[in-house]
C-alpha cells in the first residue's frame, strides 16, 4: 500500500513538474509575440524566471520519491523483465536513472544562471533545454516501464 | 556568496557528471576500481561500503546510490578547487562547460547503454 501511494504521488508530482518545465521551455524557445492571445500563446507567454524555484523543488521531490521506489523496482519488477529478456525496458529505466542523477547535480547552477547571473542567455536556454528533455524522457520512460511491469 | 557560486556550482555539476558517467559504465561485479562509495542490498535492507557483488543469499546489489555519493564527493572537490581559481578569467569557461560536459556525459552513457536496446 505505501508503495502504491508513493508511486501515485510520484506520478502526480511529475505532472506538476512537466507543466512547469514545459511552460519555461516554451517561453524561452518559442516566446509569445505581441497580439497573440490563443491558448498555446498564453502557455508560451509566461515569465520563465518565475518557474525556477518551483522546478527545483518539484525536481528534488520527484528524485527523492524515485529513489525511495527504486529498491522495489529492483527486487520486484526488474527480475521478471530479465527473465522475459525485455532488456529494452530495463534500458529505458537505466537511462532514466542516469540522466536524472546528472541533472540533479546541475540544479544549483540552473538556479544560479537563472536567478543571479543574467548575462549568459545561451547557458540559461541550454540548461532549460536539458531539464526539459530529461523530465519528459523520465516521465515517458517511467510510464512505459511501469506498464511493462508495475511495482505491485 | 555569488562570486564563489559562479565557479563552485558549475564545477560541482561538471565533476559529478565526469565521474558518474564512467562510474556507471565501468562498474561490474569484478571491477578493479570501487566506483560506488557503497552498495545497497534491497532484499536484506543492508548497506555495505564500496563495491560489493550480489549473490543468491543477499540478493541483487544496487550501486546507484553509491555512484551518486561518490560523484557528489568528486563534485565537491571540484567545487572547492574551482572556488580558488580567478573569477573573471574562468567566467566563460563555466558558463559553457556547465551544459557541454553534462551533454557529453549523456552521450557517453547513451553509447554504453545502447546494448540494452540491441543497438
Amino acid at each position: 500500500m505505501p508503495i502504491t501511494f508513493l508511486l501515485v504521488l510520484h506520478g502526480i508530482f511529475s505532472v506538476f513538474l512537466l507543466g512547469a518545465v514545459t511552460h519555461q521551455f516554451l517561453s524561452v524557445f518559442w516566446p509569445r509575440k505581441p497580439g497573440q492571445s490563443d491558448f498555446v500563446a498564453r502557455a508560451r507567454g509566461v515569465n520563465p524566471g518565475g518557474y525556477v524555484q518551483a522546478i527545483i523543488i518539484l525536481y528534488v521531490i520527484e528524485f527523492v520519491l524515485g529513489a525511495i521506489l527504486y529498491p522495489t523496482y529492483r527486487v520486484l519488477a526488474r527480475p521478471p523483465l530479465q527473465d522475459l529478456q525485455l532488456t529494452y525496458v530495463i534500458g529505458l529505466f537505466e537511462v532514466k536513472e542516469n540522466f536524472a542523477a546528472i541533472v540533479l547535480a546541475m540544479l544549483p547552477s540552473y538556479w544560479y544562471f537563472w536567478k543571479r547571473y543574467p548575462d549568459y542567455k545561451m547557458t540559461r536556454a541550454a540548461l532549460t533545454a536539458i531539464l526539459f528533455a530529461t523530465v519528459w524522457y523520465d516521465m515517458i520512460a517511467g510510464h512505459l516501464v511501469n506498464n511493462a511491469r508495475g511495482l505491485l | 556568496m555569488d562570486k564563489i557560486a559562479s565557479r563552485a556550482f558549475p564545477a560541482f555539476a561538471i565533476g559529478f557528471a565526469a565521474y558518474y558517467a564512467p562510474a556507471y559504465s565501468f562498474t561490474g561485479a569484478t571491477s578493479a576500481f570501487t566506483w560506488p562509495l557503497f552498495t545497497y542490498f534491497p532484499e536484506i535492507n543492508e548497506w555495505r561500503w564500496g563495491l560489493v557483488a550480489g549473490n543468491d543469499t543477499i540478493g541483487p546489489p544496487m550501486w546507484w546510490y553509491g555512484w551518486i555519493a561518490s560523484a557528489a564527493l568528486v563534485g565537491l572537490v571540484c567545487a572547492i578547487i574551482a572556488s580558488l581559481l580567478p573569477e573573471r578569467a574562468t567566467e566563460k569557461l563555466w558558463a559553457s562547460s556547465i551544459w557541454i560536459v553534462p551533454i557529453a556525459a549523456f552521450a557517453f552513457l547513451w553509447n554504453w547503454e545502447r546494448v540494452w536496446f540491441g543497438l
